[in-house]
């Protein structure tokens, strides 16, 4: 045991040893180290907005290559963004810019070190810009410094939120949570609706899943005070965490009651509001609204099918290519704000089957001749 | 030539130079310097897990707790660097962390007679929850310059990060302490057999909860470095990172059963599974298909050993 003790010393002087031997990196100036949430930043500006302070979008000398990072294939959501981005690309190629994109993601949601070695890749490779969805707040930090070090523009493209990104381009969360919430208070009867809700949160930690529920909760909370949050309970972003949630529930909440029924149940994301759906299915007790967040195309069917009541898409096909948009902007040296808020829309049974172009008034960009 | 086959080592070293040179022919950009430290960076935190859970796997069980005591390490680690707590210091409580906490799994393993697969199933989950309550779930900001630059700084022309030398000596006294003391082989004859150890005297209890206290230390320092790389103290970090490392340990040829393997062993096995999968990225091979490439490199790892059995009774 003793030769262990002696042995740790050892460690520990090797430690201090390292710490005198090593040359300090060079620090990097952090935008906001106390975080850094866009959706309270008052520099925030709205896409269309922006459009009409920036004008046509300058048409850039050169050949640029871009690199897109996104969280995971596996999610539709993620492969709705990389066609976005990718889509965005093309247009500007058609329209006389020579951009082209190399989008990949990480194997999965975990894989939050295979995730940052792509962003080194594409600093190797000398890319022109890099757009990241990192996994985590934290995780392409190390990839995001080297990157602005290498002089790389960096745009951060919806959550996780990398504080020293200089720009970022994404749906406003919060907005998220405060869309559904009017939707859910206008159902059950407007500002005097009485009633009781659940909601379904993400991941603990996520910054989509923190502020989607504060917008609905400070929602309910301002403009619906007869209802009332009764539950509230994480389900990991997963299908199955949720319905297995939502049955529980419903034995609970059997509608025996007023204390007792369940009038809304609102989900931080679609496939977990899927989940619900499932539970729902089986369910005669209670008849709940139910609302997600992210505009899958599942969910668009289950709107469709009357089972889904709403959700609220951000429209990531159209969000990538703002992404790329604002990439060419910065490459052009236009002055682009810190944080970009995307369109979003609620979708019902009343607009699900309108395109999503007419929803959100969507027209390409115009490109300098 | 021969001898370098015959060893586990030597053989690992072979097949990472193998992976070298293949994605080298795909594309040259692999061994530029930048791409070199990229792997290295990479197989740092996986290889402090991988040299842990090591201590584990040879007293014949698992860690499946080792990225929750990650976690751990890096929310506390945070929450002192913030309080103002010296980084020296804030390093050496996080692994006293480390040691607590595995140290528990040990207790629970020996004292408890649970199998360790059980006992660190919940203590992972446990653990991750003890890492969420104290930090209520977000992240941790604001961790000091001087703490990051302790394990996250660059040397030789600063260029290779530090955190490679420190997981070397790491490497290095835990190989001696497996091999050279008293408890490292006390660690092995318990892990082979355990009613022989029994018999012969050691005492079983003890042994257990030191090589879980050791599979936790290398919890605790990855947990530190990658706070270090980051800048974050993420309570959400590590999760899966066991199996990263058991993935490691095993194509170092460390086997489950118990009674086998080395640090070293497990050193390589992170380099190889993180030269391969910074290699898959540069030879842009198609996200879904890297899941696949990964599995099958484990399993023909796994199986180097049989043929290497078989290489050995042909040729004598």
């Amino acid at each position: 045991m003793k030769k262990v003790l002696g042995l740790f010393i050892v460690l520990f002087a090797v430690f201090a040893l390292a710490a005198c031997g090593g040359e300090e990196r060079e620090p990097i100036p952090t935008a906001n180290p106390e975080g850094f949430n866009p959706d309270t930043n008052t520099d925030a500006v709205n896409y269309y907005d922006l459009r009409e302070d920036l004008g046509a979008v300058p048409l850039l000398e050169g050949e640029y290559t871009f690199g897109g990072v996104a969280k995971a294939f596996e999610n539709e959501y993620w492969r709705t963004l990389k066609t976005g981005m990718e889509t965005g690309a093309a247009k500007f190629y058609e329209g006389g810019i020579n951009v082209t994109i190399d989008m990949r993601s990480a194997l999965g949601e975990g894989d939050q070190t295979g995730q940052l070695a792509i962003v080194q890749d594409m600093i190797t490779r000398d890319y022109d810009a890099i757009l990241v969805s990192p996994i985590t707040d934290g995780n392409l930090v190390p990839g995001v410094e080297d990157a602005l070090e290498a002089g790389i523009p960096v745009v951060n493209v919806n959550d996780g939120i990398v504080a020293i990104a200089p720009n970022f381009v994404g749906p406003n969360a919060y907005e998220n949570g405060v869309l559904a919430a009017h939707y859910v208070g206008q159902q059950l009867g407007g500002a005097s609706a009485e009633g009781q809700v659940a909601i379904v949160t993400g991941m603990s930690g996520a910054f989509a899943a923190r502020q989607r529920t504060a917008g609905f909760k400070e929602t309910l909370e301002a403009n619906y005070p007869g209802i009332v949050v009764v539950e509230e309970q994480t389900a990991n972003w997963s299908r199955e965490e949720a319905r297995n949630l939502a049955n529980t529930w419903f034995t609970t909440y059997d509608g025996s009651t007023p204390e007792k029924t369940l009038d809304a149940i609102f989900a931080n994301n679609d496939t977990m509001a899927l989940g619900i759906v499932e539970a729902n299915e089986s369910n005669a007790n209670v008849d709940p609204i139910i609302v997600g967040v992210d505009g899958i195309s599942e969910a668009y069917d289950a709107i469709r099918e009357g089972k889904l009541d709403a959700t609220v898409d951000s429209f990531p096909l159209f969000k990538g290519q703002i992404a790329v948009e604002m990439a060419i902007r910065i490459l052009a040296g236009q002055d682009v704000p810190r944080v970009v808020h995307t369109p979003q829309a609620l979708i019902t049974i009343d607009n699900v089957d309108q395109s999503a172009e007419t929803i959100i008034a969507w027209t390409d960009p115009e490109i300098e001749e | 030539m021969k001898n370098a086959v015959e060893s586990r080592e030597g053989l690992l070293i072979i097949s990472i130079l193998l992976i070298f040179v293949v994605f080298t022919i795909i594309d040259p950009i692999y061994i530029y310097p930048r791409n070199m430290v990229n792997i290295l960076e990479q197989s740092v935190v996986n290889g402090f897990l991988a040299v842990g859970i090591t201590f584990a796997i040879v007293l014949a069980g698992i860690d499946l707790s080792i990225g929750s005591i990650y976690a751990l390490a890096i929310v506390f680690v945070s929450k002192f660097l913030v309080a103002g707590v010296n980084p020296f210091i804030a390093i050496i409580l996080g692994i006293i962390i480390g040691a607590i906490f595995g140290g528990f799994n040990g207790l629970l393993i020996s004292k408890l007679k649970l199998q360790p697969f059980i006992a660190t199933l919940g203590t992972m989950s446990v653990y991750r929850g003890i890492a969420y309550i104290v930090t209520q779930g977000n992240p941790v900001l604001g961790i000091p310059d001087n703490y990051r630059s302790i394990l996250n700084s660059n040397t030789f022309g600063s260029i290779i990060p530090v955190s490679i030398f420190i997981l070397i000596a790491f490497v290095i006294l835990t190989q001696i302490i497996l091999k050279k003391t008293k408890p490292g082989t006390y660690i092995y004859s318990v892990g082979g057999n355990e009613e022989s150890a029994f018999l012969s005297g050691i005492k079983i209890d003890r042994i257990k909860i030191l090589g879980y206290a050791f599979s936790g230390i290398g919890g605790a320092i990855a947990g530190m470095v990658l706070l270090a790389q980051l800048g974050t103290g993420e309570p959400i970090a590590g999760t899966g990172a066991e199996l990263n490392a058991i993935a490691a340990t095993a194509i170092g040829g460390t086997s489950l059963a118990g009674g086998k393997g080395s640090p070293v062993a497990a050193f390589l096995g992170a380099i190889l599974l993180s030269a391969l999968k910074v290699g898959l990225i540069v030879a842009m091979v198609p996200t879904f298909w890297q899941y696949v490439a990964t599995g099958a490199i484990i399993i023909v790892a796994a199986s180097v050993e049989i043929i290497q059995k078989r290489l050995k009774r042909a040729t004598t």
